[in-house]
């Protein structure tokens, strides 16, 4: 089973602790997930990449004071997509 | 579920934070190493042997094109898939001739029933007679000569009608360098699908080298040819047809050279556009009754050679029943 996820987090940086763990984050998500904007990421993963990625994530994020989620579109469900600006599609595969 | 994908642009690739890094002149972007399955390089890529440990370590083959638009060669990580037993099997049906034609009529085949599929339908039926002629001679072929012989008339006759049905100018198949448009394309088709089946091979435990019907010279992948014959109807011709029909392909996306043509970058972005939109693209298939990718029909048939190396099931080449 394929998913399509699109993550979006809201790391608390009020403090150090907080200010350290954002870039933890982004470096995660940048592995498995196209970076759209700030902190909104897009692909296409396998249930087992999907299942590492939450895995890698819970052990950096803080549980009480971070905020991610992740919305998922199952196997054989199209996503589409319209972008309003001149911005070229942040998933194309031909660079 | 990981892609392939395809740098024009010339800039430097490197490993970045455990994951890809393109810098170019548009800028950056970081790529998903996930998302990787095979990189393309058709610009003027700069990377160091540091990327290369890493697309090693992911599993991910890079495949490098020159200014021109010719294969140069590949990077194929280390084969993980190794099976001495089904080397021996490959071996064996290399030495022994009557194993060896089986497989390489096979692969004539398939290539000229995708062949004749691509020209139903349009209306040339003495060509499609012509081919079953072919087809029937190549029962009765008892040479591995034979059989490449058989292939070689059918596929002239078979380029011959590429003129009547693009209005393009083709006379005949001329390689290193290509003369004209249609070569140019063909020549550059060839080259991708070539590079997309030896990705798959390296897939499985299969030696590339070892091929049937084209000789295994040195220094080539050869298996990929002999897959790749069953495979260019129906990649790499339909595309030229349909590119060229609805005019999304015209003169000008050709550089002319002194005595050769090459597809230039626009002409190769429009092609490889299409290319991965064919490869992607699903079909139910008949026996696994389930959706299956194009590409993943490339490995099908890889699977089904491997069983009748084993001697567990007669291989039959993919088939266009489409």
């Amino acid at each position: 089973m394929n998913v399509h996820v699109i993550l979006v987090y809201d790391i608390n940086t009020e403090d150090n602790a907080g200010k350290k763990r954002l870039p933890k984050v982004l470096k995660i998500c940048r592995k498995y997930l196209v970076h759209v904007q700030k902190s909104v990421f897009e692909g296409h993963l396998t249930e087992g990449q999907y299942t590492r990625l939450q895995h890698e994530l819970g052990r950096v994020v803080d549980k009480k004071a971070d905020f991610v989620i992740a919305y998922k579109l199952g196997d054989g469900v199209k996503l589409e997509k319209d972008i309003l600006t001149e911005t070229p599609d942040p998933t194309d595969n031909f660079l | 579920m990981s892609r392939t994908y395809y740098i024009f642009s010339s800039g430097r690739l490197k490993r970045e934070h455990n994951t890809l890094c393109l810098e170019s002149e548009e800028g950056r972007r970081v790529i998903p190493v996930e998302d990787v399955e095979q990189i393309y390089f058709f610009g003027e890529t700069d990377f160091n042997s540091r990327l290369l440990e890493f697309l090693a370590q992911k599993g991910i083959t890079a495949h490098i094109f020159n200014h021109f638009g010719y294969y140069t060669g590949s990077f194929i990580p280390r084969a993980s898939q190794l099976s001495g037993f089904l080397l021996v099997r490959q071996v064996e049906h290399y030495l022994c001739p009557d194993k060896r034609l089986a497989l390489a009529r096979c692969f004539v085949e398939g290539a000229i029933h995708n062949i004749r599929r691509n020209l139903e339908k349009r209306g040339l039926d003495d060509i499609c007679t012509g081919l079953d002629n072919y087809r029937n001679a190549l029962k009765k072929a008892s040479s591995v000569e034979e059989v490449m012989s058989t292939e070689a008339h059918a596929r002239k006759l078979y380029y011959s009608a590429w003129e009547e049905i693009t209005g393009w100018e083709f006379g005949e198949r001329t390689r290193q360098p290509p003369q004209n448009a249609l070569n140019a394309l063909i020549s550059f088709g060839n080259a991708m699908t070539y590079t997309t089946v030896l990705k798959e091979i390296y897939k499985t435990a299969l030696n590339p080298t070892i091929s049937y019907l084209h000789e295994p010279s040195e220094r080539r992948f050869s298996l990929a040819l002999d897959i790749a014959e069953v495979f260019k109807p129906v990649l790499v011709d339909k595309i030229i047809f349909r590119l060229i029909n609805q005019k999304q392909l015209t003169l000008d996306h050709f550089n002319r050279d002194l005595n050769a043509t090459y597809l230039s970058e626009e002409g190769r972005k429009v092609f490889v556009r299409e290319f991965e939109t064919q490869v992607e693209s699903t079909i139910l298939h008949r026996t696994l009754r389930r959706k299956v990718k194009y590409k993943s029909l490339i490995r099908l048939d890889l699977y089904k050679l491997i069983k009748h190396l084993l001697g567990e099931e007669t291989f039959t080449p993919m088939k266009v029943w489409w």
